[in-house]
């Protein structure tokens, strides 16, 4: 549909746009023809003069070379920009090899990394977290885990005392006294926190360190359980193919006891260093809650039973991250602090 | 403990290897630290050889004869030079012919000294690294040694050494019987209990000696041999090189018996030379208060009553269950012994032996729990060792005071626990073959087991102890892996540890890396930092030294290492945090508190081309502290003036403040004082957060504000403090906004100039809202006009010309 009149106008405007060197000029050139005074707007208001007949005709063609139009110059413009931003990059080219603009970059301990990792694993298994203190009474820390004055079982945890009854705790176990004794069975709970032994420090040793403590009490719970709840664990900490394996052992509060160990994740299972070429790692104590622990905090041994575990967070994190000197841990220097992830 | 394995094989019949053998007992609970041969690694091809002649003299070297000797083997005789001062005619000794190899795989040739040849090699004791001794020269053997003999297998160093470690529940592992037995149990091989074929002579014991017991609660059980007409002297060499295999020296026949029977069968044993004992007559009493023994070692002790001792009538003997003593020593003129094997209180034993820094081999076992009933076994077998070596009789009868025997502790195992505590058990009669191997009689009754515990087993006490045998021995492997049923409520977290948790985040977010620092400082750096605090010292009464000698008391000790340890190390740019505790008596109390420590000191932030490098200053450490007590949903902006504290520069130390008024940071420049005490150079800020106090401050849960629906008007102010007025930012910004009034949306201190005459200059924008109008120019202009004369009358301050 065409008409002579429209044909003229838009012939005109064609070319002006094809002639209009950037935005700008394409812009007075859309003003000229387009704009409220431009050509093809003003034959669109004057459709009213027209003879009837003739203003259905007139009035398609101008609408159709508008919507042309439009999209005419709505593509060349689009082309201008780009071009215009081109020629300014041109002018200032920026040297994208620059360093970008960082925000800082701290960093979380890798004892934090590990304890906050264990607890999130156990809390996936239905564990709730309880904290004690590090300063304990002699009771808690011994007497009521069947550890009593004069035993020699005390040889195996040299202890720091304040007092004959005052003394910094050798392991979180007193925590699993002060939780049981506050509320009645099933529990279910785990236990990181620090821990005090008197020993010299050295690569594999320091004074000052931290455990997690596990425990669970209910009325069917076996030792089946503790390797099988240990064995979840050693997969999702240390990888889907890690096992676990028990020895027998002994600690005063459990019974029977076991040191569970996970094999190798290292040399898997070949013999290396860190496993003392055994294809195994130590990783920490475990068993089923001695019955006297149990009467103690007035529990009935023949109404529940229960396990309870502890492990070293150093000694994991020594693991984990190829750690060769636990007085890393304590030490603080910022080149080590930001090796961790 | 040293465990010779050719030892346990004469007690049962296993054929494992040494290594096969420590691996069972690993698995059943004994912990075997090592396993070493027994002969020097190296040493092969060394025989019995005898010097049969001296032929020549081959003249002096470094101070010894060469002697040219004809040695034979046996099968053949060979010339061998030696230089050693015990070479003559007769003399069999160790003889490394061609061929054989000595320690460090030094490897024996012909040779030629003197012009003379020589046909392989007269060893000394440190040349077959048995020993140290050289200079009494060749390692002799005896008269009756087999010529040509191989010297490893006739001295009895084909074996090899378990070194044992055992729990403190197992003492009778501390025996070549007990673990001949858990061996037994394991294995199934039969055990053979040492045979004690006991030649009594007519002569009664209770005639050449007595035995009284005044304190039967720390001694249950005294018992004693009398071995008459014996000769005190050097022990056969197999006991010497048993003794010696196991880390004991021997010293004499009668002294070397008694180690050889505790090693044995675990039972420390003493002997005294009877005729010194007055009045032949034994009397076992608490010592007195401050009485004086001295012991065998020498020393002189001073006791107490808590401790036993073995005495005659005039004195003590011995230091029951740790010592003997001097006075009553066996020795070369003892003729008569009197040998003792008791039961002592384990606990009384253990600190004696603690009370007097003396740790004997005696009292290890003591203090774990000795077997009373070994105790005529174990006498019979060392009288019967002692006559048979020492010559002698072994007196009629054994002198056994015991005044309440005890009876043996039966302890029932119902299968059914065993399933429920295991998860898994074996067939009963399984369990009861495991248990009978293990030395215990059983008893079996349907379903349920029925145990008598031996002397030797006092760690079995209740139906548990029993499983932990049964399971130990089937095997920990057996046990299932499952995992608990059932749920115990929803999996709670302390509020500590989420309030920790948001803080970490935080801190670590906005750059700075989290340290862990130990709880222990020394008291000089302790008084200097928390001196003038609220908490009193908490020192160790055993530490392990005196840099670590009390539990810190001021939060930024752990930073302020950490800073020191970077300084020393080429890291001057230090972002920190800690969360932690300090200790210290608070009253009647001990506390321990939380802490969160922030401190900085350097550099803001690594150099970059984007960045003009700046120093951190007291602004960091309190917008750091800001930054964090937002994330726990706190507001303090207040500043107060705090107490004055040693660790913070006077001037420059503030407290942020909530708005119900409680202080809750601490922040400044830390005293140049303290940070010199840590060898720290430049300056250090920190802010210090108290925990505890936050944690009952529970935010309340953010509220939704709609959002504006009409523009917002930005004016700036900016007001001329003069040099030495002493008004404050927060001063004017509080008279700002209180003049402003509702409207006002937004009031941001955007900047602070400082000229070199000491004026400042303060600018703030003032952001303008209305919740339902469009705000005119006029209000606005109004609104500003007034605060701006508020705040230049209320403070004699100007306002800047834009
Ligand atoms: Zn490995």
């Amino acid at each position: 549909m065409s008409h002579p009149r429209v044909d003229l106008i838009a012939g005109e405007a064609r070319t002006a746009i094809a002639a209009a060197r950037g935005a700008s000029e394409l812009e007075q050139a859309r003003v000229r023809y387009l704009g409220r005074q431009g050509a093809l707007t003003l034959l669109l208001r004057s459709l009213g003069t027209l003879a009837a007949g003739e203003r259905p005709r007139v009035g398609a063609a101008a609408n159709e070379a508008k919507r042309e139009l439009e999209a005419l110059l709505e593509a060349r413009l689009a082309e201008a920009r780009a071009r215009e931003r081109r020629e300014a990059r041109g002018r200032q080219r920026l040297d994208l090899t620059l360093p970008g603009r960082r925000p800082p970059r701290g960093s979380l301990h890798p004892l934090t990394l590990v304890r906050d990792r264990i607890v999130e694993i156990f809390a996936g298994l239905g564990f709730s977290v309880a904290e004690g203190q590090e300063i304990e009474s002699d009771y808690n820390n011994f007497e009521a885990l069947n550890i009593p004055r004069d035993h020699p079982a005390r040889d195996m945890q040299d202890t720091f005392y304040f007092s004959e009854d005052t003394l910094l705790r050798t392991h979180t176990s007193p925590v699993q006294v002060r939780v049981m004794k506050a509320q009645p069975p099933p529990v279910r709970i785990i236990v990181p926190g620090r821990t005090y032994r008197r020993d010299v420090a050295d690569a594999t040793h320091s004074p000052v360190f931290h455990q997690v403590e596990g425990l669970a009490v209910d009325r069917n719970i076996s030792m089946g359980d503790l390797k099988g709840t240990l064995a979840l664990f050693a997969r999702e900490m240390f990888g889907p193919g890690s096992s676990i394996r028990f020895r027998p052992s002994f600690f005063p509060f459990t019974e029977p006891s076991a040191e569970f160990d996970v094999g190798c994740f290292l040399c898997h299972g070949g013999g290396c260093r860190f496993c003392k070429q055994s294809g195994w790692l130590e990783i920490g104590g475990s068993g089923m809650v001695h019955p006297q622990v149990l009467k103690n905090v007035g529990y009935d041994p023949e109404e529940v039973t229960g396990w309870a575990f502890g492990m070293g967070i150093e000694r994991i994190a020594l693991l984990r991250y190829g750690i060769d000197d636990i007085r890393l841990l304590l030490e603080n220097d910022l080149r080590f602090l930001g090796q961790f992830a | 403990m040293k465990i010779l394995y050719g030892w346990v094989r004469e007690l049962v019949d296993v054929t494992l290897t040494p290594e096969q053998a420590a691996e069972r007992l690993i698995g059943a609970g004994t912990e075997v630290a090592s396993v070493t041969r027994l002969a020097p690694a190296g040493l092969r091809g060394v025989v019995v050889g005898e010097i049969r002649a001296i032929e020549r003299d081959l003249g002096e070297s470094h101070g010894h004869r060469l002697l040219l000797c004809r040695v034979s083997t046996g099968r053949e005789e060979l010339s061998v030079v030696s230089g050693a001062p015990n070479t003559r005619v007769g003399v069999r000794a160790a003889f490394a012919p061609p061929g054989a190899s000595l320690p460090g795989g030094r490897a024996i040739g012909m040779a030629t000294i003197r012009g003379a040849p020589s046909q392989g090699m007269l060893c000394s004791e440190r040349e077959l690294g048995l020993g140290e001794e050289h200079e009494s020269g060749l390692f002799e053997l005896e008269p009756d040694a087999r010529l040509g003999a191989d010297l490893v297998a006739h001295l009895g160093l084909e074996d090899s050494v378990l070194e044992i470690e055992i729990t403190p529940n197992r003492p009778d592992c501390l025996s070549i019987l007990g673990i001949a037995r858990e061996l037994s149990a394991l294995t199934g091989a039969p055990l053979r209990e040492p045979a004690v074929a006991l030649k009594e002579s007519n002569e009664a014991a209770a005639d050449l000696a007595r035995a009284r017991i005044d304190a039967p609660d720390l001694c249950a059980r005294f018992t004693a041999r009398v071995i008459t007409n014996v000769t005190v002297g050097p022990s056969p060499a197999w006991l010497a090189v048993r003794l010696r295999a196991v880390g004991l020296r021997p010293i004499s026949n009668v002294v070397d018996v008694t180690n050889y029977v505790l090693w044995e069968l675990g039972h420390p044993l003493h002997a005294f030379d009877r005729d010194t004992v007055a009045d032949h007559a034994i009397v076992v009493r608490r010592a007195a208060r401050g009485e004086r023994f001295t012991t065998l070692d020498g020393q002189e002790r001073t006791l107490t009553e808590a401790m036993l001792v073995i005495a005659d009538p005039r004195r003590a003997i011995g230091l029951a269950g740790v010592m003997g003593g001097a006075n009553t020593e066996v020795g070369p003129r003892t003729t008569r012994v009197l040998l003792e094997a008791a039961w002592f209180d384990p606990a009384c034993i253990r600190r004696t032996s603690r009370a007097l820094g003396l740790r004997t081999d005696a009292a290890y076992r003591f203090e774990r729990g000795a077997d009373v009933e070994a105790l005529p076994v174990a006498g019979a077998r060392a009288a019967q060792l002692i006559a048979d070596l020492a010559g002698g009789s072994v007196a009629r009868g054994l002198i056994d005071v015991y005044p309440a025997p005890r009876p043996r502790r039966r302890v029932s195992l119902r299968m059914s626990r065993v399933r429920r505590v295991l998860g898994i058990a074996p067939r009963v009669a399984e369990a009861a073959r495991i248990l009978g191997g293990l030395g215990l009689p059983v008893t079996e009754r349907g379903e349920e087991l029925e145990v008598e515990v031996p002397g030797f087993r006092r760690d079995l006490v209740i139906e548990d102890d029993l499983v932990e045998e049964v399971i130990r021995v089937w095997g920990y492997d057996r046990i299932p892996s499952t995992v608990p049923g059932g749920v115990t409520g929803v999996v709670s977290q302390p509020r500590t540890l989420r309030q920790e948790a948001a803080l970490r985040q935080a801190l670590a977010g906005a750059g700075l890396s989290e340290i862990v620092a130990t709880s222990f400082t020394d008291p000089v750096t302790d008084e200097a930092l928390a001196g003038d605090g609220p908490l009193e010292p908490l020192p160790l009464l055993n530490p392990l030294s005196e840099d670590a000698s009390l539990m810190r008391r001021h939060p930024l000790a752990g930073v302020l290492a950490a800073i020191a340890t970077n300084a020393r190390r080429q890291q001057p740019d230090v972002r920190i945090f800690e969360i932690g505790k300090t200790y210290g008596q608070h009253q009647a109390d001990i506390v321990e508190p939380r802490w969160l420590a922030v401190a900085v000191t350097g550099a803001r932030g690594p150099a970059a081309w984007y960045r003009a490098p700046e120093a951190a200053d007291a602004y960091d450490a309190k917008g750091l502290a800001e930054h964090a007590l937002a994330a726990l949903g706190v507001t303090a902006t207040e500043v107060a003036t705090p107490e004055p504290a040693a660790a913070f520069e006077p001037d420059l130390h503030g407290v942020l403040v909530t708005p119900d008024g409680r202080g809750v940071v601490e922040f400044g420049e830390v005293s140049a004082t303290v940070r010199e005490r840590f060898g720290i150079d430049a300056p250090v800020f920190a802010a210090l957060v108290g925990l505890d106090a936050l944690l009952d401050h529970e935010p309340a849960p953010s509220r939704h504000q709609p959002l504006p629906r009409y523009p917002a008007v930005a004016r700036d102010l900016a007001f001329l403090i003069g040099a030495g007025q002493p008004v404050t930012a927060a001063e004017i910004e509080s008279a700002l906004r209180a003049e402003a009034g509702p409207l006002l949306r937004d009031l941001t201190l955007f900047d602070v100039y400082r000229f070199p005459d000491g004026r400042r200059s303060l600018a703030w924008r003032l952001t303008f809202q209305a919740e339902d109008r469009t705000l005119t120019d006029d209000e606005v202009n109004t609104i500003q006009a007034r605060v701006a004369e508020r705040a230049t009358a209320g403070f004699s301050i100007a306002l800047r010309s834009r």
